[in-house]
This record gives C-alpha cells, structure tokens and sequence, in this order.
C-alpha cells in the first residue's frame, strides 16, 4: 500500500517537472490554444485588439490595478492532464465528505459551540504562524511578516494561547494567508498542472511540493509521535469542516459539473492570492 | 450643545460625501445592496410564512442591477453565435434561474454584518467595484463586481469572490459540456438543475 503510493507521488512529481517552468514560458506554450478558443466568442472585439489589450495589461500590473475589463483577456486555464484519475479522487473525496467527515463533524457541532469551534480553529492557526511568517519574508512582504509577527506576540499571550483572535478584534490585524505554493507563484512558477488529492483536496503540482515545504515549518510535524501527530491534522479537519458545514452541499447544488467547477475555481483563487498579497 | 451640533454637522458631512466621491457604478450597486438590506432586516418579512414574499421582493431589485443576456452571452462564449434566438431566449431564461438561486442561498444563508466599499474602476463603459463583505464568523470576503454602462445605469455582468469569477467558472463547465456531449445535453442538464429545490 505504501509502495503504490510512493509509486503514483513519483510519478506525479516526474511529470510535474517536466511542466514545471517559469511562467514566461508556460505561456508561450499556452499561446493561441486556449486563446484562440475563447476568442471567437465575442464578435466585438478583433483578435490583434486582444492582443494588444493584453499586453498593455503586462506591463501596466507592474504600476497599478488594471483598469480595463478583465474579462475581455481570455482566462488562462489550468492543464489537467490527469483528469481521469483526479475525477476518480474527486469522487473518493466526495464519498469520504458525505460517509465520514460530515457525519462526524455534524455530531462534533452539537456538543460544542460555535464559539469553541472557533477558538480551537484560531489555536490551530494560531500555532501555524512560522508557515504564513516565513513566507511573507520570502515573498519580500515586510508588512505582512511585521503583521504576522505582531499577532503571535498578541493572540499568544493576550488571546488564551490564540484561542481569541484580538489582533483582529482590537487593532484590526488580519491573518495574512501566505504559504509556500503561493511563495512559488510570486518568484514567477506556474502552477503547472492540476492535481486533487486524496483526503487532501485540490492542489496543484507547484502547491503540492510547497505544502510540503510548509510541513517544514509546521510546529506539529516536530511532535514525537505520528499517532498524535495525524490525531490532531484530523481533529483540526472536523473542527474546520463543522464551521463549514453546507458550503459544500449549497457549491454542488448550483453547478453543472463540481469537478470542473472546484478546478477552476481552485485555480483562480489561487492565481488571486498570488497576485493580492499586500 | 455645541457638541451635538459638531456632531450633527460631521454625520451630514460624512453623508454628503459619499455619493460625492464615489462614481457612478458604486453608488448605483450601493443602492441596490441597501435596498437588499433593507428587505432582509425588515421585521415585518421575517416569518417563516413571509418568505416567499421576501423572495419575491428580493429577486426584483436584484433583477434591475443584473443584466442576466450579457452573462449568459459571456458564458456560453464562442457557443452563443451558433445558437438561434429561441435557444437564445430559452438559455438566457434557465440561466438565470440558476443563477438566482445561488444568489438567493448566499443572501439569505449568511449574516451580512458589514459590507465595506473598496474603491472603484472605470474604463469607458466597463466599471468594477470592490466589495469587502465582513462575516461573524471569520475572515472577511472580497468581492468585486464587474459592471457595463447600458445607457444611465451600470448593469452587473460578472462578480468574483476571492477571485472566482462567476462567468469564467460557469464557461469552462459550460464549455466541457459542449464539446463532450452536445449543447443539447447542456440545456437538459439546466433543466434537471434548475427543478431540483
């Protein structure tokens, strides 16, 4: 069992390197394939004006907000060249959510309440401070870094070890959602290809090997024992998912095709974080 | 006195600054958010028994901001060209029940404590506004709605939260659909989803 899926990690890490390349060229290779394809759509607008407004719009994101409509750039979508696979965990994890987690996290919601819920998910997120620190200093975000490190010296001592979040409630410092996958974007890495893992959900192969980087950086992963240490992963997945519970059922109800949908949205979202960091 | 007098003056300052700073597409959008508001909070459509009407009232405002053709247009893409005006007609319609739903779940499932306006764009007759939508329960949501002038009012088109585009999203499933099954499949598909309650 072990062997399979070092097997399969193997192999999806290989094929990732083949992909995995500065942006520049990834969009060399992306050009006039799904360009071309969203083009025709809108009649008002002729291809070399796409171009052109395109390329304004690179040069113009060093300076300030683009000022144009983003949507008549055509959307650079991600490749997914293990589709059938994905769509097989896709389902794995659509199981596991409907048999296991929702289950358990429903019966978890009845005996505590929403605020404990979320004081343990501050705990969590309080404890996985270095992981958001270490990668605003890598992302040269200075005023994150001062943030992060300033709501650590807050919430630990003042907030009952982060249990409370008054960084937030008080001085208004809000948690900045910095990880390594988006460290890698920001240094010009594309995501290369799209990849939904088991238990772990939608990831890419960039934000694959960042999340374990971040391992790295995670107190958690330098707890002696694994039992404790995949003990508390899970109790910090039931407690996350019992403050979400529904999101989940309401995203499936109004969309035609989920896998595709939590793919691209997963993507944007991505490209999104990226591109925000303040 | 003196004070409440000062404070009376800072409250209508504060008040006619608003819309004299803001631009055309934030405040037309603030209208119709307000307006949805104020449905939402009126204690007189808060039963059970109201909510039909709630509803009701709700989808109409919303109705006069959205301009659910250019949306559907831009979803189906390089596929609207080849459809005849009654598939035109027929999609525009399903679509937008779709899509009312969705927005209906989302403005009645969460507590809208604060919305908080982030500024503008405005590019000859495209327009986006930034929306900071803070929850009870945890980090605040981003939202920016894309918007296209069509005569006096701005009409929304798109919105993306935290970056997700709506239309982006709902073309690539739009698209697969098509080109792995038909356009045939696409609006059956529709149909199923939309019945469903």
């Amino acid at each position: 069992m072990r062997r399979k899926i070092f097997f399969f990690f193997c192999l999806w890490i290989g094929l990732g390197l083949i992909f995995l390349m500065p942006l520049e060229s990834q969009a060399e290779l992306f050009d006039g394939v799904d360009t071309e394809e969203f083009n025709s759509g809108f009649e008002d607008r002729s291809k070399s004006d796409w171009m052109a407004r395109s390329d304004e719009r690179m040069e113009f994101k060093e300076k300030s907000e683009p000022s144009f409509p983003e949507e008549e750039v055509p959307e650079e979508r991600i490749r997914d060249p293990l589709e059938p696979l994905n769509r097989i965990f896709f389902h794995v994890n659509d199981r596991l959510y409907f048999w296991i987690l929702k289950p358990v996290a429903n019966g978890y919601q009845r005996v505590f309440s929403k605020e404990v819920r979320i004081g343990v998910s501050n705990f969590f997120s309080n404890i996985a401070t270095p992981i958001r620190l270490v990668n605003c200093v890598l992302q040269a975000n200075l005023k994150g870094a001062g943030i992060e490190t300033l709501r650590f010296l807050i919430n630990t001592p003042f907030g009952l070890f982060g249990f409370l979040d008054p960084a937030q409630k008080e001085f208004g410092l809000e948690k900045r959602e910095e990880d390594l996958g988006q460290t890698f974007g920001v240094w010009g890495f594309g995501p290369a290809f799209y990849l939904e893992w088991p238990i772990l959900g939608s990831s890419n192969l960039r934000d694959t090997l960042g999340y374990i980087g971040d391992l790295f950086l995670d107190p958690i992963t330098y707890l002696p024992s694994t039992p404790i240490r995949i003990g508390l992963k899970t109790y910090e997945k039931v407690n996350e998912t019992s403050l979400r519970l529904g999101e989940y059922e309401d995203f499936k109800k109004v969309v035609l095709d989920p896998y595709i949908a939590k793919r691209e949205a997963y993507h944007q979202n991505r490209k999104y974080k990226i591109k925000e960091r303040k | 006195m003196i004070l409440i007098r000062l404070w009376i003056l800072i409250l209508l300052l504060f008040g006619m600054t608003t819309p004299l700073f803001s631009g055309e597409p934030q405040e037309q959008l603030q209208q119709t958010t307000d307006k949805v508001l104020a449905i939402l909070s009126d204690p007189n459509l808060k039963s059970p028994e109201k909510t039909k009407e709630r509803r009701e009232l709700i989808l109409r405002v919303v109705d006069e901001r959205f301009d659910w053709e250019e949306m559907a247009r831009r979803c189906l893409a390089r596929h609207w060209v080849q459809r005849t005006p009654e598939e035109k007609r027929e999609f525009i319609h399903l679509f937008k029940e779709l899509l009312q739903q969705v927005y209906m779940d989302k403005v009645e499932g969460y507590s809208w404590n604060k919305i908080q306006y982030e500024g503008e764009t405005i590019d000859g007759n495209y327009g986006t506004v930034k929306v900071k939508i803070f929850t009870p329960k945890e980090q605040p949501i981003h939202v920016e709605y894309r918007l296209l002038k069509k005569g006096p009012t701005w009409l929304v088109y798109d919105f993306s939260i935290e970056g997700v585009s709506l239309v982006n999203n709902y073309r690539t499933q739009f698209n697969e659909i098509i080109v792995k099954s038909s356009y045939r499949e696409l609006v059956k598909r529709l149909k199923t989803k939309v019945s469903q309650p």
